[in-house]
Formats: C-alpha cells, structure tokens, sequence
C-alpha cells in the first residue's frame, strides 16, 4: 500500500459507500477483484450508519 | 455488618454475537450502571457448562448473569 | 465495518467521480480526491482537534440537531477514522487565521498543504451504488416544516431516537425540550405526490415510521402515536406481522386519511385530516413527524452524463425487468437505492449481484490485480515452553485514561505471574503501536499478549494480524475491554472503574496463561455448483456461475426449464414474458457449462460445504436413473406457485366457473377470443391470503390486479372493473400504473376486515356485496367474471429442507440466515436460497436474488477452499463415548458421529462449525474442547475472578 498502482488489471470501480457500494466491495474482493471505493463525503457508511435499528425485528445496524 | 456498603460482585457470561455486543454498545451510548460486574466473553451462551456457573459461585459470585 | 481492513479495497473518500472513457473490460475512470487537511497515516481520532476548534459547524450526519465544528469526525466508527477539516466553514481556509489545530494535535497530523489530487484507474467494470437524495422542499414546507421546529422529517426523528444523537436518545420537541406526548406520523411526503414530481411510492417509509413509532414508544410507553397513511405497504417477508405487533402490542393507532395540513396551535400543532369518506377531522400533537421519501441523488443528471447510461423519469438508474441490474452501458451496473427505492436488505441483495456480474464480465482478469499479504513463519510454542506475556493497556487518548489510572493497571499486571514484559501505550490500535507490539514480542520472548483497551468484536483481527506479523499464531492473543465495558460506562467513578479494570486484566491474564496455538485450517472446496429448480431463479443463478467460469448442475423437477413464469404472460411493465423467457432457457441450454437434468429431483445430499455429493434421480420407471455428483455449494430455486384457497374472505369459496384466479385471468386475456374481457369484473385481493388460508402478504398480486384491470380496459374501454382492496400494494414505481388503473376508470374500493366483502353464489349468477365507504352503505353487484388475488405458496419445501436439513418459516419459505446482512445464505455453510422459495417477489427481484445467490456461491469456488475460524470444536476421540447427543443439538450440522475402529464417535466438521459451544457444554465425557474457549481457560478467569481486589483505593 502507500504507492498507488492505478493500472491494475482486475480491477472495479464502485461509486459510493453507502450499504450498497460497501457489500458491493466486500463481494468483489472475495470473489478476487481489486476495488476502487470512491465516496463523496469523508467516511464510508451512507444513510445507513445515521441508523441505530432497523425494521422488522429491531436489530442494531451495524 | 449493618455499616457495610452492599457491594456485590456478580459474574457475567456474554454472547459475542448480542450481549457482548449490547454491552459494547452500552459503552458508545455513555449509558452508565454500577461497576460490579466482571464479564467473560464466549461464542455463545450454548457454551455455558452448567458448572461455570457452579465455579462462579464458588468463587464468591453474588450472581451470575447470562446475557445470549 | 471491514471494508476498512481489506487489503483489497482502497477507500478514496472525499472523492468526486469526474470522467469514464474506454470501454467494458477496460475503463478508465478519472477520480479527484479533495484534501482533508489531515493526515490519514498520523491521525488517531483522538478527537483534541475538535475540542479546541472555535468555529461552530450544523453537524449535517445528526440531520442538523446538533453542533459540531469544521474540524471533526461524523461518528467514531467512521471508516476511514480520519478526522477531517470542512474547508467552507474553516477560519484557516477561508480567512487565513486561527490554525489553533496545527499545535493541538500531538501527533502532528494537520496538514493545510493538501492539495486536491486527481488520479486515473484501469477498471473493468463500474458499479454506481451512490444511494438517494432528499424530497423536495416543498413537499416538507406545505406541512410547516421549516416554519415550526416541532415538524420534523424521519431522518431527524431517527437521530433523536439515536443514543449518539442529539438528546443522548431522549425524545424532546426542539422548540421546549418538553417530551412529547403525543406524535403523529404523516405517510407519504414526497412520493406518491405528483406535486413534486414524484409519482412512485419510496417503498420503505411504512416500515420505518413503524419502526420508529415502536421504539419513541419503548422509550415513553406513555406516549401516543398515531400513523396517518393511504395505504400501509408491508409487503415484505414477515412485514405484516411486525405491524400487526405496532398495533396490538405497542397501542400504535393507523389512521387511514389524507393529512390536509399542520398548522401552529398554542404550544401545540394541529393537525387536519381527511378520512375517506370526506369527513374532516383535526387533532393536537406535540410533535408531527414527516415519513419523507426517497428521491433520487442529488447528482443522478451529473453522474449518468459522465458514466453515459440513462435515467428513467424520476431520474433513477434505467433497468429492465429481465436484467435489473444492468444500465444502458455495457460494463456499467447500477445496485441500491439508486436502481429505485428500496431497502436495506434488498440493497444488500443488489450489491452482491451486481458484484457477481462484475464478477463474469471480467472472468479472465480474475485474481490479476490483488494483493496477496505474506507472513513471516509461523514460530512454534509448544505446551511445555514457559509462558511469556506480554501486557498492553491502552490510554486510548482520554477515552480510557480519563478515567481508569491506567498507570496502575498496568504495574500491576506486571506483579502477575507470567507477566514479562507491561508497557502503557497512548493508542494501542495506532499503526507505530503496532511496530512496537512487533519489537516488544522480539526484544521479551513473549509467546502471549494481552491488549486491555476496546472491543475484540471490533479490534482483535487487528491485533491478531500484528500477531501474523509477528511470526506468532494469532491465538496467542487476548483482549480485555477496558473502554467499552468500563471507562465509558463507569465514567463517573474513577476508583471503581480502575479497580474493575484491575479485575479484568486479571481475569485476561488467567484465561492467556491457558491459551494455545491454534492451527489454521483450509477446508477444499470442489468448484462446481448444484442449483435446484429449473425456474427463472435457478436458471439466472445458473448462469451467472456459469458465466463466473463454474460447471453447473442445474435440476428441474418437471419436463421442461421455465417454471412458474410459463404461465405469464406480459408484466406490468409491458414486456413480453414468454420471449424473454425463452431467451433465458437458449442461454441455459446453449452453456455449455450448465448440465441441465429435467424431470429429475435431488433425493439426497451428503458431506458440507465445498463437499457435497448428492444423488439426481429422473424419469421414473423402468427409465429411472440415478447420478451422482461432486459439487461444493447448493442454491435452492425451488420456486413457487399460485394458491388455491379454500377460503376466502372468511367463508367457504363457492363453486363456479365464473370464479377464476388473477393467473387464469392473464391467461384468457392473452388468449385469442374475441370476448376475452369481461364486461363486468370485480377483483377481490388478499383473497386467501393475510389471515385467511394463509397468514402473509404475497407482494406481488396488487400489481398483478393492476397489471390484469388495465389490460382489460385495454381491450374493452368500457368494461366495468371494480378491485376491492384492503391496501393497494402498488410500490416503487408500479404506483404508476395504479395511478393510470385509476385515471383510465377502474374503481377501487377498500374494505376492513370489520366489514369483508361476501361472495354469494345464486344458481349460475353470482354476486358480491360489499361496503362501499364513500357511498356509506351497502352494494351488491353481479359481474360476469370474479378475479381472486389469491396469493403465492412455496413448492416442495418440506422434503427438501429435510435433505439439507436447513429451516424454513411457519410458511414453508427458507430462512435465511440473517434478514438484513446475509439475506440470501441459509444457516447451513455452503447452502444458499433465492427466488419465490425464500419469499414471494415481482420478476425483476427473483432475477436479482438468484444472481446474489449465485454471486454468494462463487466465492468459495473462486477461493478453491473454505477457511475455518479457530474457534471451532475439537473431539477428543480418546474420551468420545459416541453417545450423539452433540450431533443431536448441533444446529449448524456440524458434527457428526460415525464409526471408528468399529466404536461410534463424533467429529467436526470444520467448514460448517461456527463456535457456538453447545456440543462442548453438553458433553457428558468433557470431550469436546472449543478453540480459544476451552473448560481450562473458562475456569482460569473464573479462578481469577474469585480472587478479588480488596483494597479499593
């Protein structure tokens, strides 16, 4: 890490880090892709890190 | 006797995956409660071999309390 | 959140996406990185910076409740942890003064020097998952919001629920800090309302108002909430029910009535209503929450121009019903709320589909680009070596020193036996407290650590990689939690919480003399795929994994691919059904790939994850045969079908040919005949289902009724068509279509189940009577033609989850293993479910679903092993007495007895086990033994607690 290598072969770029664009990432580094998370704002999370439980059973969100 | 501040120690077996979490939680949140108890984390509750229980006890447990 | 932790996924936040040029397979994407004004490397998230900073800032992540100031976090698990500075509000940035930060921070992070930095990536595939915008004000103003501090939107109501939100999770009206007691909630502010352009219904906010209606009510079981809607859509899977649970347990009252308007009203707001039946009502609440919409993102115009795909009118992402997930450019995918409103588990089940997508599209450069970290060798620590720990406690800047004299915690961990080496570290989890851990173990010999600072849940993989890094197995290691579970809670009693700590050191210290080396295990897994049912699920599964690179065993009980959709016919969106499908089964069948087994069923299943052998039997008869085959993972696409109830609206259904089902209906309105529309029709929904044969809502008949009325009117504009509804479940955009069902004359009627509407058969005429609420009174018609919304039912659940030994619901639908994060995993490893056998859904979600499933699938066929956590069980076959009864509880099927040297004995399988412990606290011999949770280390900290602090400062 540290060097940025912006030619890598294998490579996905997912736009935005909300729930989606993170499950997105998390996915394609298991299934051996090299992941470009680009986020608008200054950290990771979306909407849904503004969340504390979630509906039907009322669990906790993250 | 009489004079003594009630200051129990209770004994705590938490889920890693609910009530550790809770707990964890409970620290983010700033919730404050009295400091006595003292926790041990397992995997799950299932863990729990009935003789823990028994151990805590005999080791001077006012309570045992199970959180899964 | 672990995305920050993989090596795998670099995090470019505070980033604008700027141009895509090339072509799929090989883009490149221009990406501007906008400075921080912080150093990611030497932050710690201390949080001194913000402390000091003078300017006040409306914290825009607490809905704009609360203040911050422009050097901050938004929340301390925020990934990356990195503080930042909001240059719009900085004195520095916009007046060149203060700069009070700069020697603040102790670990010189503050950098004013940034700045912005562009950079172009090679990627194959783009995925837009950018999430949704706000409503439009003026569907938030005409409510007084804006104009009376006490109307606030969900997203606000959210925050002051929250306990990191403004009043600590108390619910306080912003204008007196007084709790309300009463609450309303207005549905549908700014979707459904063609006032704001926005004619889709959001899909979500019934569920959250809901939601936050039962938890403001745990809070203060003595407030009112009232709920004002048009229609309540919970259509999801077990939606109803956590309704139902609002209403009769939580006391929360559903008002069916358009809210006219909110006005100020002495310290209160008046709220006006309109109920069906025209009558005006108004009511006063101490609060008026606003259940807003989901609009789409602010820069969707900006985005699609740069990316170049289409949006559709309400500027979502444009999809298709057959391919959901795949916008106008190829290489381009869209997944989340973005494609259209939708929530959290949905979202979740798009990302991993479009992943798998992704995923096919660019097969051959799988692998090319990641980064494999390496180790140094493992060093042995055998059972006899002395034990050398290592104690670290840990400041976390004040966190924990602000309260617990951690001085004193750690001399005297040092007194403790084994203890070698203690050291106090301002912040452990820092990267140089790492290096240092690392020199710390060299320099002592430690073959133990013990970190007593946060939570393992969140900290201990980190603390374990130093371990690797280190050269010692990564169970060595032991976490006390020093700042969750005492400083934050205990903040106020400094004593107690040091001597608490004391304690739990104590305790760690006890369980880390006991602790060993565990292996780390890799289970091979077979790269083949099983998929059962030939339907549109199992056939889109099949094909993703096909296309991923994957031999697939594709089997279908009947004689033919297709499924249930055979029977349709055209979809509410217009397509042509049987071509589409036709489309799918060429594919499948021309893959060669896909080995397609039709007129077959899987009779059983042996072995776990990455290790299935199962038995296909077809045919029957004389020409029955049966194969068997190696696969490592299995996706259930067993599918549904339309139920036939027995009774409907509470009474026996009658006999008669004029009654026929929305799917018979379809039918004969794609037919040929002249008269295939019937001059009169009255559709009845929930026909059977939602407490009748069966207890849930099925999500896709509303739009099926929709979908036929029209159809109808298409071919005879003045045909009468009445649909006798409870709630029109129309949502996301098929509120459109509702919307022209209405406009073009097709009359819905609600009915209660106070007041169901009753079939009656009369010789050959038949008639249904029915309330009709706007009229007030009661109506009888006879139609030509009855249409029941009769509901979906699973196929074939019962015998299949036997095979696989997985858990289906009181419905017979698989149970996924978790609802929200892994919605389409059942609880067995290996094991994966979508389509209408998980839950009933529209097309356009069994396509999405069976490609997240086969997406979940691939991954450890990509891997070519399974990896087994440490924590999981260990038999002893010495003192194994095979008695059973830890096969008999296990729910994860993971151990099993079978015959050694002629004596029963059970063993785990390692790939399935998840560490719970049953098995070993069961035992009746003591002869399992759980990693890094054995009886000796869980009598240590036991022992350990026994010996208590007497002394208490």
């Amino acid at each position: 890490m540290g060097q940025a290598n912006d030619k890598r072969l294998g490579s996905v770029m997912v736009v935005g880090g909300g729930v989606a664009g993170v499950q997105a990432a998390l996915d394609l580094t298991e299934l051996g892709y090299y992941v470009y998370l680009v986020e608008k704002s200054a950290a990771i999370g979306g909407a849904m890190a503004q969340l504390d439980k979630t509906f039907p059973t009322n669990d906790c969100s993250l | 006797m009489s004079n003594e501040v009630f200051n129990p120690k209770i004994l705590g077996f938490l889920c890693n995956w609910c009530c550790y979490a809770a707990a964890d939680s409970a620290g983010v949140s700033r919730y404050q409660y009295p400091p006595n108890l003292r926790t041990i984390r397992v995997m799950c509750t299932g863990r729990l071999d009935p003789a823990f229980v028994l151990k805590g006890f005999a080791e001077g447990a006012a309570g045992i309390f199970t959180g899964g | 959140m672990e995305a920050g932790r993989s090596p795998n996924i670099e995090i470019l936040s505070n980033a604008d996406f700027l141009g895509l040029d090339g072509k799929a397979g090989d883009f490149t994407a221009k990406v501007r990185l906008r400075p921080r004004y912080i150093d990611a490397d030497k932050c710690t998230a201390c949080g001194l910076c913000t402390t000091y900073c003078p300017r006040h800032l409306v914290d825009e992540y607490n809905e704009g409740l609360a203040i911050t100031r422009p050097i901050h976090i938004d929340y301390p698990q925020a990934v990356p942890a990195t503080y930042f500075i909001d240059p719009k509000a900085c004195m520095h940035l916009q007046h060149g003064t203060c700069k009070i930060c700069v020697p603040v921070c102790r670990s010189h992070a503050i950098n004013f020097d940034q700045q912005p930095e562009e950079r172009e990536l090679k990627v194959g595939a783009v995925i837009m998952s950018p999430g949704f915008g706000r409503v439009p004000e003026e569907a938030l103003t005409k409510y007084s919001y804006g104009a009376h501090p006490d109307v606030v939107t969900s997203l606000e109501f959210e925050r002051l629920l929250n306990p990191s939100g403004p009043f600590k999770g108390e619910v306080r009206c912003l204008s007196d800090k007084r709790h309300p007691h009463r609450i309303a909630f207005i549905q549908c502010v700014g979707s459904r309302d063609l006032g704001c352009n926005n004619g889709y219904c959001s899909s979500v906010c019934c569920m959250y108002a809901i939601k936050e209606a039962m938890v403001a009510k745990e809070h203060d079981p003595e407030c009112e909430i009232t709920i004002y809607y048009m229609d309540m859509r919970t259509q999801g899977k077990d939606f109803d029910a956590a309704q139902k649970r609002a209403e009769e347990q939580f006391g929360i009252k559903f008002v069916r009535a358009k809210v006219a308007d909110v006005m100020p009203w002495d310290k209160q707001l008046k709220l006006t209503y309109a109920t069906l039946d025209g009558s005006h009502y108004f009511e006063g609440y101490d609060m008026v929450v606003l259940s807003v919409g989901l609009d789409a993102p602010a820069d969707a115009k900006n985005l699609a121009k740069i990316a170049d795909f289409e949006l559709n009118r309400y500027d979502f992402c444009k999809t298709s019903t057959f391919a959901p997930l795949t916008t106008s450019h190829d290489g381009v995918l869209v997944a989340g709320a973005f494609q259209g409103p939708k929530d959290i588990p949905e979202s979740v089940t798009q990302s991993s589909a479009a992943a798998g997508l992704a995923s096919a599209l660019l097969k051959a450069q799988r692998g090319k680009g990641v980064i494999t970290k390496s180790y140094p060798a493992e060093q042995e620590v055998k059972a006899d070596d002395e034990v050398r720990i290592g104690v670290f406690v840990c400041h976390c800047g004040i966190n924990i020193a602000g309260v617990v004299d951690v001085a004193k915690v750690a001399n005297y961990a040092g007194d403790m036996e084994n203890v070698t080496y203690y050291a106090e570290s301002l912040y452990s989890c820092s990267q140089d407290a790492q290096e240092v851990i690392k020199q710390r173990i060299k320099e002592h010999k430690l073959n133990r650590v013990v970190v007593a600072a946060c939570s393992p849940r969140t900290h201990e993989p980190l603390f374990q990689e130093t371990m690797k890094d280190a050269g010692l197995n990564r169970s060595l290691f032991e976490m006390v939690n020093i700042r969750d579970h005492c400083s934050w809670v205990h903040a106020n009693e400094p004593a107690a919480a040091t001597t608490k700590s004391m304690d739990l050191v104590r305790m760690g210290v006890a369980k880390a003399r006991n602790i060993r080396p565990l292996p780390e295990q890799n289970v091979p897994c077979t790269a083949k795929a099983m998929v059962v049912g030939g339907g549109i699920a199992g056939m889109n599964a099949a094909l993703n994994l096909a296309d991923q690179g994957f031999q697939t065993y594709l089997v279908e009980k009947s004689d033919k691919l297709g499924g249930h959709l055979l029977e349709q016919h055209y979809t509410l969106q217009g397509d042509d059904t049987p071509a589409l499908l036709k489309g799918v089964i060429d594919r499948v069948k021309k893959n060669k790939l896909i080995e397609v087994f039709t007129s077959a069923e899987l009779t059983a299943v042996n072995g776990f994850v990455g290790n299935f052998t199962s038995i296909i039997t077809s045919g029957s008869g004389k020409s029955q045969k049966e194969a068997s085959v190696d696969h490592g993972v299995i996706i259930i696409a067993t599918g549904g079908k339309e139920h036939r109830p027995e009774t409907v609206l509470g009474a026996k259904l009658p006999a008669s040919k004029k009654i026929v089902t929305q799917q018979e209906l379809e039918s004969q309105l794609a037919g040929k005949a002249k008269n295939r529309a019937p001059k009169s029709l009255v559709m009845i929904q929930c026909a059977g289902s939602r407490g009748d044969d069966l207890a849930y809502c099925s999500k896709v008949c509303c739009n099926n009724a929709v979908k036929n009325a029209l159809k109808v009117k298409e071919i005879d504009p003045a045909a009468q068509v009445v649909v006798l509804y409870r709630e029109m479940r129309t949502y996301g955009y098929a509120e459109d279509a509702y919307r022209e069902a209405r406009e073009k004359g097709v009359i819905f009627i609600p009915y209660t189940m106070e007041r169901k509407p009753a079939i009656n058969a009369k010789g050959a005429k038949l008639e249904v009577s029915f309330h009709d609420p706007i009229l007030r009174e009661e109506v009888t018609i006879a139609p030509d033609q009855i249409a029941l919304s009769v509901g979906m039912v699973p196929v074939d659940t019962d015998a299949l989850s036997k095979v696989l030994k997985v858990p289906v619901n009181e419905n017979k639908f698989y149970l996924e293993a978790h609802v929200k994060l892994r919605p389409v995993e059942l609880p067995v490893a290996g094991v994966y479910v979508c389509g209408l056998a998980h839950s009933p859904k529209p097309v356009d979600e069994v396509v999405v679903q069976a490609q997240a499933a086969a997406a979940k699938a691939a991954i450890p066929l990509v891997k070519g092993y399974v990896s087994v956590e440490p924590t999981v069980s260990n038999v002893n076959q010495d003192t194994c007495i095979g008695c059973g009864l830890c096969e008999s509880l296990c729910p994860y099927q993971a151990i099993k007895i079978h015959k050694v040297d002629n004596k029963r004995k059970a063993e785990t399988i390692v790939a399935s086990c998840k560490g719970c412990g049953i098995c070993a606290s069961h035992c009746p011999t003591f002869a399992i033994s759980m990693g890094g949770f054995t009886d000796e280390q869980i009598s240590a900290q036991i022992k350990a607690f026994g010996e208590l602090q007497e002394e208490t400062v």
